[in-house]
């Protein structure tokens, strides 16, 4: 237990511990070398503030430049004009860094993709042009020189001092980071960056996510530019433009996005690439482009990505599906405390109907997609949901779940209205549900993906549940725990590790489940459960289905186009047509009722 | 006479802006390397004017198809591979690619700025107290001239009704026998050339450096954004509006204040009315 | 036989949409394809069409393999699809969605738009109209209309009479009937079986990706098995 615990502490732990390596062993070569690898430490320190931005969250920051200045010139600006010490000044320069970042993402994560390049481009320039404009402050475009650090009184010019200085603050600063990307946080962000709709269905706010990814990692980079800035002895507007800014995009990108390490790595390697091949020095430029461009085009996971499948691919995805093995349903272990339980004691005996929809109507322009309907779905119940194309059943699940807005009517929970809760704080509620499409995600495996589903998805859970992973806590391991409970009970406890996206569909539709489930909800939605799988896997899943539905009494609202499966699983099943409720009742009579049949078929009843 | 320079370098705009939102429309791509097809075209005009000293007639016609084939060349090469990626990649391989290409240009030129004439010297014309170049007069013309023939195009010849159909639903056009490879590169050239073409009016006024690139994607992404990224007649106005904005903020407040000033259009844009100020009407989904 | 398909598979990411259909289409012929939701009915055409792409199998046309080509090569080979959605263009006019159209038809021999218009009436009154202001039904016939104005030697027909009022229901049967008279053989989804019994020839039933009946529209009709086959 104690060698897992030093194992997941060391994990961690190394990302910063190889800086503060690299350090020292730059002691031993010549000054050129010291100087060239405390800038290669900044530089690597940059890259992992990066990799939590642009590997992680996959979001295009044009700002990096900007948010090194703002290091270095919090900094230097204090310990120049005013005399502050420079630890001060480097906490000052962080909290700056991190302000900057914050007031960067708040109007920015309104926007994806080329909106949001834009606004970090805005505003690097913008910061740019202020620094260069106020001469009296930043001393304008010729800069200000940067004197050694110093602190309690030792001067650290010396090249050898100054390594192990910025090795040892850099490396100091990457831990955070790092405890943060490794642990539940970083999955959030990688959920969030892989299917934004599915992560919010989880409790992960993805608006509170990004706003935090961005003002850590700025925080970070200006950090890395606060101490690289005494290095450089003068610093200028000009050295933290735009294409600084797009250079070190570069480092997470050709590095690696699968980690911090290819942030880390990347930053290293890249920044000081110039110096390692001298002869090239003017192609270098070209040399990134090119670097970049092919690593999206043939390695979308980065380069040393690309060196670590061949570890990966022997462990290659098998499409045996989990039931094709014997497996025994066991019992669902309950090890999270009943406080924790999300579905309290009371509703165990509870006769108040589990969900209620009164009047719900929904019009998209012309098209009225829901017309008043009214349904009940009575506690620890398999109720059905079943009509043709174009009846509304998506559109009222995607209302209950919480993506679409009624125009009129109310959905309760145990009595509870769900009127203006958003779809994150729906899990808390005790609602889950499972996708059409199977949405797991892909890249995350699936013990981080049930992980996920236990909805404690708030930023500040995020932060300290990674702090708890890297300490491997107790509340970490009981919920760890729970999620392979969860995992075993759907058949895919040796799959622990694997990778979403290399299980086969039936293998992902029980992922899906067991990701529902390991919240102990009150409801589970099931949006087409069995689309795509054999008749035998569809079998199986329904004996999973009613297994779970007896050991935990979760109450399951089922949408299926397979009217067999819907027959024989569900107790009750209402049937929409046009926007409304049919017909609703006992799951066999509705099969042979003749209205549903007419809805389907269009026969002619012999009465017309 | 600041209205008369604000309209010159807003006509310029625009037409960059035009380049980005066709290619954009068509393929969904927002081109971070267009202002390298700008400096291409800026270079091309060098190599026409000044190296073979043939003049600049000949550069009108010939560098836009130069920069469209350019284009065209750049998205058969490195794009079309990766059409199938999520947006992040598109978008940084088009990153890339602009500066990658502005450094190509800089190794080959190894100079790092070069000039061009002006096209139309003489003594400027005198209307009341204003004072107006022939050049200026020639600029916003030609390039608001270009614009319209390039929005013709796009709007009504049989060669943009495919890129429209493409635009509006790809099924719908790949239905119509329309390939999304053809109406890619074609869109790509076309955008490609109203860059090539804002380079060969900006070259003179502007100077030919690799600042050049990314002061004129810049300008074309905020005048893109202004009018909504996916109206043509958006990108004319909002190239014009930037241009205007621009030379009044060095006029009356500073010269710094030039390039702040499209950051700020930009950002109050997409705070404001972040589908510009020419939504293409959203009609209902079919 | 025009249109053929052998062990036709699609699958979009894990899933197995369509496992192994096998069809021939008579030239001037009709054939219906029947099934629940989720049966695999759209996959399969939009595959056959080129649309979507194909995981396995083999398609035919007019005597050649076009396995390999996408939507944009088969519609100009004289296949045409009219799909579910319809995707049509918001704001083009009628007469431009037909202009959009006749590109497929270049270097063939050209269907005069007047065809169209005289099948769809409506159209014609409309012919300036954009297509995102028309109701549900006329767009229905502008999607038909664009895929006729290809000059097809087939037409692959998906759920045309989805979502439409009964009475326009029966103008659109007459409508792929006189299709069918000109010569063009159809290939029509179907979820309605009295539609499809009243203009196919014949019928395969699809359920879980997999054919579970073929057999004459008419047997179709008086079958137990396929209301089984939708309900099981």
């Amino acid at each position: 237990m104690s060698n897992k615990r030093w194992r997941a502490l060391a994990g961690t732990l190394a990302p910063s511990a190889a800086v503060l390596v690299v350090a020292v062993l730059g002691l031993a070569l010549d000054t050129y070398w010291q100087y060239v690898l405390a800038i290669s430490i900044s530089a690597a320190a940059t890259g992992g503030a990066l990799a939590m931005l642009v590997s992680y969250a996959r979001c295009i920051t044009i700002a990096t430049g900007a948010m090194l200045a703002i290091g270095a010139y919090g900094a230097a600006i204090p310990v120049v004009w005013a005399g502050v010490p420079f630890g001060a000044a480097l906490v000052f320069a962080t909290a700056l860094g991190a302000l900057a970042g914050f007031i960067l993402a708040i109007p920015g994560v309104r926007f994806r993709s080329h909106n949001l390049a834009m606004v970090t481009l805005v505003f690097q320039s913008v910061v740019i042009i202020v620094l260069r404009e106020s001469k009296a402050l930043t001393g304008g475009a010729e800069g200000i020189h940067v004197p050694p650090p110093v602190i309690f009184g030792i001067s650290f010019a010396d090249d050898a001092y100054f390594l192990l200085l910025c090795g040892l603050l850099c490396a100091l600063a990457v831990l955070p980071i790092a405890v943060l990307l490794a642990g539940p946080f970083g999955k959030n962000l990688r959920a969030l960056a892989s299917n934004e709709n599915t992560a919010r269905a989880f409790g992960i706010n993805v608006r509170h996510h990004l706003i935090a990814a961005f003002t850590f990692s700025s925080a970070l980079i200006a950090f890395a530019g606060a101490v690289s800035a005494p290095r450089f002895r003068i610093i200028d507007p000009d050295s933290y433009g735009v294409l600084t800014s797009i250079f070190t995009l570069a480092y997470p990108i050709i590095g690696g996005m699968g980690s911090i390490w290819g942030g880390i790595v990347g930053g290293g390697v890249l920044r000081v690439l110039p110096e390692l091949l001298r002869p090239l020095a003017d192609y270098i430029e070209l040399i990134f482009c090119v670097l970049v461009v092919g690593t999206l085009t043939f390695f979308p996971e980065g380069l040393a990505s690309a060196l670590w499948t061949g570890r990966r691919r022997s462990r290659t995805a098998t499409s045996s599906s989990a039931s094709t093995r014997e497996w025994q349903a066991p019992r669902i272990a309950t090890s999270l405390s009943e406080a924790e339980s999300v579905a309290a004691a009371e509703d165990e005996t509870s006769e108040r109907p589990m969900l209620e929809l009164h009047d719900i109507s929904k019009a998209f322009g012309a098209l009225r997609a829901v017309k008043g309907v009214s349904l009940t779905v009575a506690p620890r119940s398999l109720h059905g949901l079943m009509g043709p194309n174009g009846a509304g059943k998506t559109t009222l699940f995607n209302i209950v779940s919480g993506f679409i807005p009624p125009d009129s009517g109310r959905v309760l929970i145990s009595g509870m209205s769900l009127d203006k809760v958003p779809i994150e704080r729906r899990i808390r509620l005790g609602m889950s549900r499972t996708f059409q499409h199977a949405a797991v995600f892909h890249r995350l495996s699936c013990l981080d993906n049930v992980m996920i589903g236990l909805g404690r998805n708030s930023v500040l859970q995020g932060a300290t549940r990674s702090l708890a992973a890297a300490l491997d806590t107790e509340e970490i391991r009981a919920e760890r725990y729970a999620a392979l409970s969860a995992l075993e009970a759907v058949g895919l406890g040796a799959r622990a590790q694997d990778a979403a996206g290399t299980l086969s569909l039936g293998d992902q539709r029980r992922l899906e489940i067991a990701r529902a489930i390991v919240s102990r909800p009150r409801i589970i939605l099931l949006d087409e459960p069995v689309s795509g799988v054999s008749v035998e896997e569809a079998q199986r899943l329904r004996e999973l289905l009613v297994m779970i539905n007896r050991e935990l009494g979760v109450t399951m609202v089922v949408i299926e186009h397979n009217i067999g499966f819907l027959v024989s699983l569900c107790q009750r099943i209402s049937v929409m047509t046009e926007g409304q409720i049919l017909a609703e009742g006992d799951a066999a009579a509705m099969v042979s009722d003749p209205r549903v049949r007419l809805a389907y078929f269009g026969e002619r009843e012999a009465a017309e | 006479m600041v209205v008369v320079g604000g309209l010159k370098f807003g006509a310029i705009y625009s037409l960059a802006a035009l380049g980005i939102v066709v290619i954009h429309k068509a393929t969904r791509i927002v081109n971070f390397a267009h202002g390298a097809f700008v400096l291409a075209g800026a270079y091309a005009t060098y190599g026409i004017v000044e190296a073979m000293g043939l003049g600049y007639w000949p550069a009108y016609l010939l560098v836009p198809i130069v920069t469209g084939l350019l284009a065209a060349a750049v998205e058969l090469v490195t794009l079309r591979p990766i059409r199938q990626s999520d947006m992040f990649a598109l978008i940084t391989s088009t990153i890339f690619i602009g500066i990658g290409l502005s450094e190509v240009y800089r190794l080959v030129q190894n100079t790092e700025m070069l000039g061009v004439p002006n096209p139309f010297p003489g003594r400027p014309i005198f209307i009341g107290d204003v004072i107006i170049t022939k050049e200026q007069i020639w600029v916003f013309a030609g390039a608001i001239l270009s614009s319209l023939i390039g929005v013709a195009i796009f709007g009504y010849a049989r060669l943009g009704r495919g890129l429209r159909a493409m635009a509006a639903n790809v099924r719908g056009a790949m239905l119509c026998g329309y390939s999304t490879d053809s109406m890619n590169a074609l869109a790509w050239f076309l955008g490609g050339a109203l860059a090539g073409l804002a380079g060969v009016f900006a070259a003179p006024s502007k100077g030919i450096s690799p600042e050049l690139s990314i002061s004129m994607v810049t300008a074309g992404f905020v005048a893109a954004a202004i009018g909504g990224f996916d109206s043509l007649r958006g990108a004319l106005f909002g190239g014009l509006i930037l241009g205007l904005a621009e030379t009044f903020a060095a006029a009356y407040v500073s010269s710094a204040m030039t390039n702040a000033i499209s950051f700020l259009l930009l950002f109050i844009v997409l705070l404001w009315r972040p589908e510009g100020l020419f939504p293409e009407a959203k009609i209902r989904d079919v | 036989m025009i249109l053929q398909t052998s062990g036709l598979r699609v699958a979009s990411g894990p899933m197995i949409r369509v496992d192994g259909l096998d069809l021939s289409l008579a030239e001037r012929g009709c054939l219906a394809l029947l099934g629940p939701n989720g049966a695999g009915k759209t996959a399969s055409v939009e595959a056959i069409a080129g649309l979507i792409p194909k995981a396995a199998g083999r398609v035919t046309f007019d005597g050649s393999d076009i396995t390999g080509l996408d939507a944009s090569k088969v519609v100009r080979r004289g296949l045409a699809l009219v799909p579910q959605l319809r995707e049509l263009f918001p704001n083009f006019s009628v007469e431009e969605t037909l202009l959009a159209g006749s590109h497929a038809a270049r270097g063939r021999p050209a269907l005069p738009f007047e065809m169209v218009y005289e099948l769809f009436p409506r159209l014609a009154e409309r012919r300036r109209q954009l297509a995102g202001s028309l109701s549900g039904g006329e767009q229905q016939m502008l999607a038909i209309g664009r895929a006729l104005i290809t000059n097809p030697k087939a037409m692959l027909l998906d759920e045309p009479s989805a979502g439409l009022a009964i009475g326009i229901v029966r103008a659109f049967v007459d409508a792929v009937k006189r299709i069918r008279e000109s010569g063009v053989a159809v290939l029509l989804v179907e979820q309605n079986l009295e539609i499809a019994a009243a203009l196919a020839d014949d019928c395969i039933v699809l359920a879980a990706g997999r054919v579970v009946w073929r057999g004459s529209a008419r047997d179709a009709t008086s079958s137990e098995e396929i209301r089984q086959a939708y309900f099981a």
